[in-house]
């Protein structure tokens, strides 16, 4: 079992599609929706972690390939720039999954990628600006 | 045998002091007891670095010509006022664009302020400058578009009037309808959770209760270089309530402080956009505390078990100036990550940075140790909880109508 982050674009052609449903029935794959942003007649997007076998995940990839949907997978849910952070601890108070933590001996903050959940409750907390989601920061960068 | 202010600078200045940080020298009167430490250490750094609202810079832009009386002035497009001579502005950390939409898109996010224009000046960045006046027979000139840049002005002082707070509250929020945006950060409805906003056993002013060593004069560690305290700060309250170990247990003594932007660090001055609430300027500062006797000893090896804040009710009794804190939780604590109030377990995070501290204190030492930064003998003390000073709320009156004239 593996579990991989993906950011689907979808082409408003497709937005009347059950490509989830797909996903789920015929390529044996959970999705945990984590953001969607789905209107007709409009490009949508959906940001999920898709957890199945190594095979499933890559049949669901080649799937949404086939169909169109421009399928990035982000190293990390969200970006933390250490540069910018004072290690106050802000976010931590608003990370439930506990990603952003602070380390006992060095009293730092240490971020888990694997245990985020994409919910961005850290970004407003944030006051340095040093956290940004994975979405704004494609789009910043061009590749969104 | 108690030591002098001025046999510790001797000893800094022959390289000889010993200096700890408030850290170590918990260790070492843990170890040693308060009168041998106060035998062997001479000075202990303490250090804080947060948000300090009550902060700003004072600038003299030179003089144009034709000469110019500003009356207003704009940074970056962020207001800067003062009602001072010709060409001295003061900007405030938390002043915003006239434009900001402020909290019309609620919460805000105040993306730039005067604590933004503060960092940029002090990051070397060009600001633009815009000012406005009458024009009188000897300063005629009546506009001004030009840009500013930090190597360019005559003085630059950071000049803050309430920092280092001794002492503060924990935030939460009982109210069971939706997040709280406060200037201490976002506080999730049924007290989910609760912020904190003090160094607890690093900072400065719990680390000299009675404000023996810190007063009037005392050379400080701000915003990366050196600076000083040049009064106690507005809102100083010294008459708070205190434990049995002397420590306030809320937020007392407070600091105005003063140093030269010139020669200031943006890594110990940062600009803060705190959602919903505004803009806020984070200052680091440190405080050398001489060891004068077995007291300062004791006073600077107080830990985080042993300082108490209270937990304060944000959605209703701090707004609405009423109530009373629902406990008090120690910062050891509120460091372990949850605390317990009003009978629940809540999740705890600092909005001061404590390693940033640690940082500060550690190079306040160095500076201490290499002989480069001597103790400021205060020239006086700042008021204790012996003053009968009282912090007393606005008394609010129905307004008079003025007189012709405006006077």
């Amino acid at each position: 079992m593996i579990q991989k982050s993906v950011i689907m674009h979808f082409p408003r052609t497709l937005v009347d599609k059950p490509i989830i449903s797909h996903l789920v029935r015929n390529c044996d794959v959970e999705v945990n929706i984590l953001q969607a942003h789905i209107s007709p007649d409009e490009d949508g997007h959906l940001f999920a972690i898709l957890k199945g076998g190594r095979n499933e995940i890559r049949n669901a990839l080649a799937y949404l390939q086939e169909n169109g949907v421009r399928a990035i997978l982000p190293a990390k849910n969200l970006v933390w720039d250490e540069k910018k952070c004072t290690h106050c601890g802000a976010c931590v108070g608003q990370c439930l999954p506990s990603a952003f933590a602070v380390d006992a001996a060095t009293r730092k903050v240490v971020f888990d990628a694997q245990r985020c959940i994409a919910c961005e409750l850290c970004i407003p907390a944030c006051s340095y600006g040093a956290i940004e989601s994975i979405n704004e920061n494609l789009r910043r960068k061009g590749e969104l | 045998m108690p030591k002098t202010f001025e046999e510790i600078n001797d000893k800094i200045r022959r390289k000889q002091a010993v200096v700890v940080t408030a850290e170590e020298m918990i260790r070492i009167v843990d170890e040693k007891g308060p009168a041998r430490a106060a035998k062997e250490v001479d000075v202990v750094t303490t250090a804080t670095f947060g948000p300090m609202c009550s902060s700003g810079a004072l600038l003299n832009v030179g003089h144009t010509n034709p000469r110019m009386k500003i009356q207003r002035a704009w940074l970056n497009g962020v207001p800067a006022g003062g009602g001072l001579a010709a060409v001295d502005v003061y900007v405030g950390a938390t002043a915003l664009p006239e434009d900001d939409p402020c909290n019309r898109v609620f919460p805000g996010q105040f993306q730039y302020g005067g604590a933004h224009v503060i960092e940029d000046l002090v990051s070397g960045k060009d600001v633009s400058f815009r000012a406005t006046a009458y024009g009188t027979d000897c300063y005629p000139r009546t506009s001004l578009e030009t840009m500013l840049n930090m190597k360019d002005l005559n003085t630059a002082m950071l000049m803050n009037p309430r920092n280092s707070y001794q002492n503060y509250n924990v935030a939460v929020n009982v109210s069971g309808t939706r997040p709280l945006y406060t200037y201490m950060g976002i506080l999730l409805p049924k007290m989910a959770n609760a912020n904190f906003c003090s160094a607890g056993q690093l900072s400065p002013l719990l680390k000299d209760p009675n404000y023996r060593t810190i007063g009037i004069g005392t050379r400080i560690f701000i915003g990366g270089s050196a600076g000083y305290v040049f009064y106690q700060g507005t809102q100083h309250n010294p008459g708070v309530a205190r434990g049995d170990n002397g420590i306030p247990r809320g937020g007392a003594g407070t600091l105005a402080v003063i140093g030269d932007m010139k020669r200031m660090s943006p890594n110990f001055l940062r600009a803060v956009s705190i959602t919903g609430y505004g803009v806020s300027l984070s200052v680091g500062i440190g405080i050398p505390i001489p060891i004068l006797d077995e007291d300062m000893a004791r006073c600077t090896a107080v830990k985080d078990s042993e300082i108490f804040a209270p937990v304060v009710d944000y959605s209703e009794d701090y707004p609405q100036l009423k109530g009373k804190p629902l406990g008090h939780v120690s910062y050891a604590e509120l460091r372990s990550g949850t605390i317990t109030a009003g009978g629940k377990r809540i999740r705890t995070a600092a909005l001061s940075s404590y390693p940033k501290a640690v940082e500060i204190a550690g190079m306040l030492k160095d500076w201490i140790s290499r002989g480069e930064f001597l103790l400021g003998r205060p020239v006086d003390t700042i008021p204790g909880a012996e003053s009968g000073i009282v912090f007393k709320p606005l008394n609010m009156r129905p307004p008079k109508k003025p007189p012709v004239g405006g006077r």
